[in-house]
């Protein structure tokens, strides 16, 4: 699994993606290993222009090659009160183990990097399975909040770098849709989006209090089959909006799973 | 608010009490009890069910059952209601001065005019009387509860003409007021006494009996108006009628047009015939705590289940 996430991770940082506003682009390295031949599309590196296929095809042709340098990951763990949620047992424990699978991934000469409500952790010195294990388990005392996170990872990592974000998004919006596509273009970004189980379920009937995750307010609610229908529709659209924003901002997107978050990180990958 | 039987209120405070402390353990059992859920602001826009101010609901509970328990202390509130025995002498001035067109048609009309409010607005029940005086003193109408027969006494007032003697109608008044009752003499007048017994001493006399004066000044001052037939200049003698007012426990009010006048004597009207009486508040207050009692549970089963 380790290996396969990798090599997807080292395969899609050269593949040139369509990004939100439809300009192709692609992550480089400076590796000399050939990967393959492809038509030349705006935006590729005029120093990448293989000469004699583009006297041989009549059109300009770019070569693409595997990048040889060693795999920044980053990582940003939503820990605010909203992933204590869950049914079986809280999504936290699920984005930790998802958070856990990411920085397995790290080689031998590979860097980590967290990005936690206190700032940035970036082992210096370490590399590898090392720096994987600190990074997983970088202790943070501010909550994380991820719209912040995030604009500190566009300012601080460097251009390819992997980053996961596990959280359930709650308070990214449209109003955040630049930064997202800044450092979709920028990054390799993969999104784990927890959703709250009673979303998915909601087998409530009658009054039912309920209690803020974030706040701890408890507020009561009546569940008539109505109202579970809205409640149900109203998640269902918030979720695909916030997929549909990742999307459009060139990110892989996939939802956190409250049972095996290493699972859904692999799917996020295209891996069974 | 008075209590017949306070200690009630002991009970009534435990008994508050006692719901207040229930309502207490319930609501934290169900928050004990709550089911964990990340956003709330999301969960309630999507029902669409509003917030419920439970705290108010439960302070209304609250209040309802010490109010229902109060109830039983037989609370009684002091209202200020018509006097049941409320006595009002009208005095209007019908001295030669009241002839006088400072004000529009003339004080003798406007003050006509004004003694009609009086006697439509006071209480139903109170017994009004009316005294004209100038240079002396005449009963038009010995007090009556028969709002008609006030009516048509107004009517006989007679024309003015003659001088002042404000003394006389305040004795007159006097001798014509019961022992007992919420009593008022109500003086309209130019105030310029000119005839008769000191108008102080009499209304001394009546403050000391706890009959109030209240003087209406009418007329004004620096209008060179002259009073017809003669050469004398119409004049408001408005430290008299405050002096009278002060020393009676009255009030004093100046009217210097026909609107004023008549506005400051339906004021009185309603005014100053009533009664500060006990009220025996048992049934509202018992119907109080009920009503939020019942509404407080209506309320809280109805919550949530309409937007």
């Amino acid at each position: 699994m380790r290996e396969a996430l990798r090599a997807a991770l080292l395969r899609g940082r050269n593949r040139p993606r369509n990004l939100g506003a439809g300009s192709p682009t692609i992550f480089r390295g400076d590796g000399l290993e050939f990967a393959e031949l492809r038509e030349y599309v705006a935006g590729d590196d005029p120093r990448r222009i293989d000469w004699a296929a583009t006297a041989r095809a009549g059109a300009l042709q770019t070569r693409v090659v595997l990048e040889d340098v060693a795999l920044t990951l980053a990582g940003i763990l939503d820990d605010s009160g909203s992933m204590r949620v869950g049914r079986k047992r809280p999504l936290g424990e699920a984005a930790h183990q998802a958070l856990a699978g990411w920085f397995q991934i790290a080689a031998s000469d590979d860097r980590c990097v967290r990005v936690t409500g206190d700032g940035l952790v970036a082992p210096p010195g370490m590399r590898g399975e090392r720096s994987a294990l600190v990074c997983a388990n970088a202790p943070s005392r501010t909550p994380t909040n991820v719209p912040e996170a995030l604009a500190l990872a566009s300012a601080v990592l460097p251009r390819g770098t992997a980053l996961l974000v596990i959280s359930d998004f709650l308070d990214c919006t449209d109003a955040h849709r630049a930064l997202l596509t800044a450092l979709g273009t920028r990054l390799d970004c993969t999104a784990l989006v927890a959703q709250d189980p009673w979303e998915a379920d909601l087998p409530l009937r009658g009054f039912v209090t309920m209690r803020d995750a974030e706040t701890g307010r408890t507020e009561r609610f009546f569940f008539s089959p109505r109202a579970r229908r809205r409640f149900q529709r109203a998640a269902r659209e918030r979720a695909a909006a916030t997929m549909h924003r990742f999307h459009a901002a060139g990110w892989r997107c996939e939802g956190l799973d409250e049972a095996d978050g290493a699972r859904a990180l692999s799917r996020a990958f295209g891996l069974r | 608010m008075n209590f017949a039987e306070p200690w009630w209120l002991l009970a009534a405070a435990a008994f508050a009490l006692g719901v207040g402390l229930l309502l207490r353990f319930f609501l934290r059992r169900e928050a004990a009890e709550a089911l964990l859920y990340s956003d709330l602001a999301f969960m309630r826009g999507a029902i669409g069910s509003a917030r419920v101010p439970w705290r108010i609901l439960g302070a209304a509970l609250v209040a309802g059952a010490f109010a229902l328990g109060a109830s039983l202390a037989r609370p009684h509130v002091a209202l200020r209601l018509p006097a049941k025995d409320g006595y009002a002498m009208l005095c209007v001035d019908t001295s030669g001065s009241m002839a006088s067109q400072d004000v529009s048609p003339s004080r003798s009309a406007a003050s006509k005019a004004a003694a009609r409010a009086f006697a439509k607005a006071v209480p139903a029940g109170t017994r009004v009387g009316i005294i004209a005086f100038s240079t002396n003193a005449e009963l038009v109408q010995p007090l009556t509860a028969d709002a008609q027969a006030v009516s048509d006494a107004i009517e006989r007032i007679p024309d003015p003409n003659g001088a002042t003697a404000i003394g006389d109608a305040l004795a007159l008044a006097a001798q014509q007021l019961p022992n007992r009752g919420r009593r008022v003499v109500v003086l309209i007048t130019d105030g310029e006494n000119n005839r008769g017994v000191d108008p102080l001493e009499v209304a001394k006399f009546l403050g000391a009996h706890h009959v109030p004066v209240y003087t209406i000044g009418i007329g004004t001052n620096d209008s060179g108006t002259l009073i017809p037939g003669t050469s004398e200049e119409a004049g408001l003698d408005e430290d008299a009628l405050r002096s009278i007012a002060d020393s009676s426990g009255g009030a004093y009010a100046k009217a210097a047009d026909a609107v004023a006048l008549r506005d400051a004597l339906g004021r009185l009207g309603r005014t100053t015939v009533m009664e500060l009486r006990p009220v025996d508040a048992s049934l509202a207050t018992a119907c109080a705590g009920g009503v939020l009692v019942l509404g407080a549970v209506l309320a809280a089963l109805g919550a949530g289940r309409f937007p």
